[in-house]
């Protein structure tokens, strides 16, 4: 960015404060009642679903409240604050439901547990690759090529021969200065 | 410190035992739902599952 492509000082001041919902005083400003309101929107179908449905896919349970309260903290329910706060409570509501519906979980907050979420790991836990794919993502190794030219180093099958010296004095052009000498 | 980070911080305290200390003061009558909430909870689910 350069200096006069910036916003100049008191920019802020001419463009609306309220174009996002953080922007606004959130929704639930109260521990307990955002406790409430998640274990609530948890109940919902749509979001049992999700929810189920990611654990199943190997996702961590801190994974699956990380998303959860991102997304609430965007539509303005919570401050990002309480969000973090809330995530404790959170967490252990769906390890009891997942742990009553007989769901298979990781809580994630070892590091050492932790599965890297990468596009190749979500296509595989969803079943989207191919046994073709799989094959065309083997690299294979370089076939070693053959060096020929005159600077390339000698190959272990071709011995390194010395020239005659008559040889060598000959493309030193040593050979000619002689023969010119004698005319 | 990221969002998913604090996020992972706040669970590993809260799976602890752990609850937010100010936010407990400032709450007229205390936080309600504590680990120890949680912990009845699930005791309920179990008895509920098992005597089905």
């Amino acid at each position: 960015m350069t200096p006069f492509s910036a916003p100049i000082p008191g920019a802020n001041y001419t463009s609306e404060t309220k174009n996002y919902p953080w922007h606004r005083p959130p929704d639930i400003v109260s521990f307990d009642d955002g406790v409430e309101y998640l274990m609530q929107k948890l109940a919902e179908q749509e979001s049992t679903e999700l929810t189920f449905s990611l654990l199943q896919m190997d996702i961590p349970i801190t994974s699956v409240c990380n998303i959860l309260l991102r997304q609430l903290v965007t539509k303005g329910k919570f401050g990002i604050d309480l969000a973090i706060l809330l995530a404790g409570p959170l967490a252990r509501y769906i390890e009891i439901i997942a742990n009553d519906s007989g769901i298979k979980h990781e809580m994630g907050v070892d590091d050492k547990a932790r599965i890297a979420i990468t596009p190749t790991v979500l296509k595989m836990s969803m079943g989207i690759i191919d046994e073709d794919e799989d094959e065309a993502q083997v690299i294979e190794a370089a076939p070693e090529e053959e060096s020929a030219g005159l600077m390339a180093p000698p190959s272990a099958e071709e011995p390194v021969t010395q020239a005659a010296s008559a040889t060598q004095d000959e493309m030193l052009g040593l050979m000619e200065n002689e023969e010119e000498e004698q005319v | 410190m990221k969002f998913e980070d604090a996020v992972k911080k706040s669970i590993k305290k809260y799976l602890k035992g752990n609850i937010p200390e100010e936010t407990d003061e400032t709450t007229e009558g205390g936080i309600y739902y504590t680990p120890d909430y949680f912990d009845a909870m699930e005791a309920s689910l179990k008895e509920q599952s098992s005597q089905e």
